[in-house]
């Protein structure tokens, strides 16, 4: 390993290079005298000049968290060299991770030293993080010299989205043969009460409702609504985002997705997810816990991938998408060919719910005050193109970042259980 | 004894110098380790609009060809909820809903204007129309 020469060295060297080649050009004795000093300061700089031994370790708390935890990486930077030696240390890290301190760490270290620098680490956002490896840049005595070091390992940590809790689910209007939360349409063993009708052969005494055989006259049995599970398959829009610094659709998009992930996860539902954008990836719906990890990671990895392609239905597998599936849309409705898709899936007859990430909050009219009439109108193109989504049974929640999630379903399920809106599909 | 004294003062300036550059710190390359912030990413919808209200300004044509289609859908949406269309609707009840200005674009079957250079809309008369919509 070898230093370079620091840009002041230089500078120092040309000015004295420059005087002594002058001074001999011209015969004047001065300028050889002017030069001296500095060529002797640059002697003496490189005669002090060491190399650096220095050894350095980060060690990280935990390397997995929530977004907007804080969390303490311990840099252990060891002086293995025969000689002290000033250091600048910074620790390299990706986009949305807070370092505090922030700025690099200037310290002496002598001699066999160890020294252990403490650093809060907050990631802004979820995601797959690195942090590390640590740039040092060392310096010789009268900094004549100057090595760039890059020691450590380059650590992972994953924040995982902040989820919300949610009392109400958007309501699958086809369930699946699979024992679930869901209270079915259909008659069947379960709990939720249906009517009642008259005994059959081959009911089971169980079933008799002696209250109302008693009423009547003739043996009466219950019917009752099975508890069935369906299939819901989330859909994210990776087209395009609106974002205003470390905040942006894409993240809400995906704290949605996970909060609504682990819910219809927890209600015993299969779960599968299509990242729907630039590039193409996907899930299939799955049962349990394992799922939601593969979910989450899946999600962490998300990202607007800027492409030209089209994608239409066809780019997503059959498989991915079971009959009867509800289809939940994460997306901002910010690209013509995710809007092409959610049109095209509910013409096809599928089960679609839109949970609109709304991208006015991160979004701020320009200065002019022809951009403040185009921002207003806009607002009122985006409340258009809603209601054709709401013509065509679509149901839509619109979600601002910093509400929570219930709300916006509770006003889907509503819109799904209108029948006026139905009848308009 | 003259030359001594200015080989003297001529040593002490350059020791002045050297040790002030040598003092000067240098650039941190720590620092310029630290990752970029991210862009902000203003959406492609905002950005045309953007666009289109600066031509509409000054071009009939854009006015009827680009910007009426976005007018004509929002107040077709926005009557639609009060139970009227905009398609079937009398000039009388439209001009008295939607203000002359704003009916004069969005009226079913208007016509391509005849000089397509003419001035188009107005940011005030603009302003007016958003209004009347956001009124609706």
């Amino acid at each position: 390993m070898s230093g370079a020469l620091s840009p002041r060295l230089r500078g120092l060297l040309a000015l004295g290079g420059g005087a002594l080649v002058a001074g001999l050009a011209t015969g004047h004795a001065e300028l050889a005298v002017l030069a001296t000093p500095f060529l002797v300061f640059v002697g003496l700089g490189l005669a002090l000049a060491r190399e650096p031994h220095l050894t350095a370790h980060i060690d990280v708390e935990r390397a997995r968290l929530l977004e907007g935890e804080h969390v303490t990486a311990t840099v252990t930077l060891v002086n293995d060299g025969a000689h002290a030696v000033e250091v600048e240390v910074g620790l390299a890290h990706s986009r949305y991770l807070a370092l505090e301190p922030a700025e690099p760490i200037v310290l002496q270290l002598m001699s066999a030293a160890t020294v252990a620098i403490e650093v809060s680490v907050r990631p802004e956002r979820w995601g797959a993080h690195s942090l590390g490896p640590l740039a040092v840049r060392a310096r010789a005595p009268i900094g004549a010299k100057t090595w760039d070091l890059h020691l450590g390992e380059r650590t992972a940590l994953r924040a995982f989205p902040r989820e919300q809790r949610l009392r109400e689910l958007v309501v699958p209007l086809r369930m699946q043969p699979f024992l679930g939360a869901h209270v079915g349409r259909a008659r069947g063993a379960g709990i939720e009460f249906a009517d009642t009708r008259p005994f059959q052969a081959g009911d089971v005494a169980r079933q008799v409702n002696w209250r109302a055989s008693a009423r009547r006259g003739t043996l009466h049995v219950t019917e009752r609504h099975p508890e069935q599970a369906s299939d819901v398959v989330l859909l994210l829009d990776t087209f395009a985002e609106a974002r205003e610094g470390a905040r942006g659709t894409l993240d809400a998009a995906v704290r949605a997705a996970a909060t609504l992930a682990r819910a219809h996860l927890a209600r015993r539902d299969r779960v599968g997810l299509v990242d729907f954008g630039g590039t193409l990836h996907w899930l299939e719906p799955a049962f349990g816990t394992a799922q939601l990890y593969r979910i989450i990671d899946a999600l962490l990895s998300s990202e607007i991938a800027f492409s030209y392609a089209w994608r239409a239905t066809e780019s997503i597998p059959r498989r991915v998408l079971p009959p009867g599936a509800l289809i939940l849309a994460v997306t901002p409705l910010l690209d013509e060919r995710s809007l092409r898709l959610v049109t095209d899936l509910r013409m096809r007859g599928c089960d679609l719910t839109v949970i609109e990430v709304s991208p006015l909050d991160h979004t701020t009219p320009g200065p002019a005050p022809a951009d403040r009439l185009a921002f207003r109108l806009w607002r009122l193109q985006r409340e258009a193109l809603r209601a054709r989504l709401q013509g065509l049974g679509i149901g839509v929640a619109v979600w601002a970042d910093d509400e929570t999630l219930g709300p916006a379903l509770e006003g889907v399920n509503a819109f799904r259980r209108s029948a006026r809106h139905a009848l308009r599909v | 004894m003259t030359l001594l004294a200015e080989i003297a003062i001529v040593v002490v300036a350059a020791v002045a110098v050297a040790v002030s550059v040598a003092l000067v710190p240098s650039e941190s390359r720590a620092r310029r380790h630290r990752p970029p912030r991210p862009e902000p990413a203003r959406p492609g919808q905002l950005v045309t609009l953007e666009r289109l209200l600066v031509m509409a300004r000054v071009s009939a044509l854009q006015v009827h060809a680009y910007l009426r289609p976005i007018l004509v859908e929002i107040a077709s949406q926005r009557l639609a909820a009060r139970g009227q269309a905009l398609e079937r609707m009398p000039e009388a009840t439209g001009r008295r809903i939607l203000g002359d200005d704003l009916w004069d674009i969005v009226r079913p079957g208007r016509p391509f204007p005849e000089n397509r250079h003419g001035p188009g809309v107005a940011a005030p008369d603009l302003e007016a129309m958003l209004e009347v919509l956001e009124r609706l």
